[in-house]
């Protein structure tokens, strides 16, 4: 294919001094797919992006690199399934699961609040179906302060729950009372729910856009799982039981784990 | 109308070896690097042109792309690690004894492994926020964020699986402390369980099985939903950094008809 006598596109569709004025021969409703988007601050990707992607592949693989210089991947004793080990901890991600297991009823913890969580992601883009400012942080600035508020609020909410649960648990007091179920399901159900609902309630009455409720809500599910995996990774020791992380009996250093 | 002149290269670019490996002269201007970018299995991912805003770093600070070049980092080093590791109760402890102690950067390469797979669950995680805090998972997007969601399960489930394979106390426990939760789900808890770990509990089945996962099955699915991924961001018109601006007012998803993404 013969490169030569080519001409500029940019320049034959987006004239940017031009003699030739235009008559209005009818107005049309609708969107083209250029509309608004005008002469684009467009940039060819080769060879741009690829060098962007090159620096990145560099610079990533020389973060791992030096990283892994310095520290060395654990391996301890072979597995034996007769000794256990104390405390046994699932990897990071899923410790802050482990943590959430210690305060209720495995099903609530273990399938009931991960299936809840998986559905609220799936379904968002369904439920959030506004279409205002899209790929701005945060959206408005009223949303950046709900980040920040939910943010705060979930981390001091949850650490609350943590710690009292732990403390003297409600749990405990009922354990003979009322029924398994009510004791660990319900009644720990119930807590985290009025945990979500508060702040959702509050915008609610504010008037509050789906947008900014689903802001609210992702931002409690993301501050919540960050405090239950930082509770579950450093503040617990042998037999899962809550440690400050400098007073780790048997010289047990949750890093090991990694 | 400009008149390209004859590019340097072309001796070499219309040379009949070169023109029989690509379809494209030098990509030194519009058409060539337009062609370069289509008529490269690996590069037609991208779109021929990007919008300069999506390249702003503080808008998506690249943790889609580091996802994907740490899924790279741990294909390599895990098909080194491949060539030494035995998927047996028997053999895979002494095996990571070998990487580490006898085989040239065995352990440097497991670190690698190891610690870019611990990355990896992170970057993808904070992809994830990144996304959703700048709405990107709106029209025309939805379908990408279904795509996301189960790349970041695979993720998971390549992360955990693999946790599995050294064989020694930390991952024997905590596999068994991870599938047990398995088990709380009604009805169909047991059987999962079982399913994964082919047995009741953690022994030579479930290595195997957490294996065959671990180097096949997963990164393979992987690879798929990661290459879907690329190329739908491209087809949904890039990033959504581009549409910002386009639609101010609060309109529902199918109220006007929307201008077609192009890419
Ligand atoms: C293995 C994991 C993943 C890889 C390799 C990956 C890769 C990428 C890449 C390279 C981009 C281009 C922009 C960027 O770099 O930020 C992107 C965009 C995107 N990703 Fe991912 N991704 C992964 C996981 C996810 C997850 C977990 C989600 C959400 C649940 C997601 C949803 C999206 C969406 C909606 C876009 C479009 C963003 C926009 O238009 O601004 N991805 N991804």
């Amino acid at each position: 294919m013969a490169t030569s006598d080519l001409p500029t596109v940019t320049d034959e569709t987006f004239p940017k001094r031009t003699n030739k004025t235009y008559a209005l021969v009818e107005l049309m409703h609708g969107e083209g797919p250029m509309v608004g988007k005008g002469p684009d601050g467009t940039v060819f990707s080769f060879p741009v992006v690829l060098l962007i992607e090159i620096i990145l592949v560099l610079g990533v693989t020389l973060a791992v690199f030096l990283f892994s210089l310095l520290k060395q991947a654990p391996l301890e004793a072979i597995a034996n399934p007769l000794v256990t080990i104390d405390p046994a901890k699932a990897p990071w991600y899923f410790v802050g699961l482990q943590e959430l297991l210690e305060h209720m009823h495995p099903t609530l913890a273990g399938v009931l609040i991960p299936t809840a969580l998986i559905t609220f992601l799936v379904l968002l883009p369904y439920i959030d179906r506004s279409r205002a400012n899209v790929g701005i942080w945060f959206s408005t600035p009223r949303g950046k302060r709900i980040v920040l508020w939910t943010a705060v609020y979930s981390m001091i909410a949850m650490s609350a729950y943590i710690l009292l649960d732990n403390a003297f648990s409600l749990r405990e007091i009922l354990r003979y009372i009322v029924p398994e179920w009510i004791a660990q399901g319900l009644v720990p159900a119930a807590i985290i729910a009025l945990i979500v609902a508060i702040p959702a309630f509050i915008l609610w009455r504010r008037k509050a856009s789906t947008r900014e409720l689903m802001i609210a809500l992702f931002t409690i599910m993301l501050f919540s799982a960050l405090v239950f995996t930082l509770s579950g990774f450093f503040l617990r020791g042998p037999g899962f039981k809550m440690y400050l992380p400098w007073q780790m009996p048997n010289g047990y250093n949750p890093l090991d784990g990694l | 109308m400009s008149v390209q002149t004859r590019s340097r290269w072309a001796p070499l670019t219309e040379s009949r070896v070169w023109r029989s490996f690509f379809r494209h002269g030098m990509p030194d201007n519009p058409l060539d690097r337009s062609l370069v970018m289509t008529s490269n299995i690996f590069l037609h991912l991208h779109p021929v042109k990007v919008n300069r805003r999506s390249l702003k770093w503080s808008y998506s600070f690249g943790l889609g792309v580091i996802s994907a070049i740490l899924f790279g980092v741990l294909i390599f080093t895990g098909v080194l690690l491949m060539f030494y590791y035995v998927p047996s109760v028997e053999r895979a402890y002494p095996a990571l004894l070998d990487i580490q102690l006898s085989i040239p950067l065995g352990q440097f390469t497991r670190n690698m492994h190891r610690w870019s797979a611990h990355l990896m669950v992170l970057a993808v995680i904070l992809h994830m926020v990144r996304v959703f805090y700048t709405g990107a998972y709106k029209f025309p997007r939805e379908f990408n964020w279904l795509v996301g969601i189960g790349l970041l399960l695979l993720t998971l489930g390549a992360s955990f699986t693999g946790y599995l394979l050294p064989w020694d106390q930390l991952s024997y426990w905590a596999i068994t402390v991870g599938t047990s939760i398995a088990g709380y789900v009604p009805l169909v808890g047991a059987t999962a369980k079982s399913l994964l770990l082919g047995g009741p509990e953690v022994g030579q089945d479930a290595l195997i099985r957490f294996y065959t996962l671990h180097v096949a099955v997963l990164p393979l699915l992987m690879m798929l939903a990661v290459s879907i991924h690329i190329w739908r961001v491209r087809k949904d018109g890039g990033l959504a950094i581009n549409d910002s601006g386009v639609t101010t007012e609060d309109k529902p998803a199918d109220a006007a008809q929307p201008g077609e993404p192009s890419a």
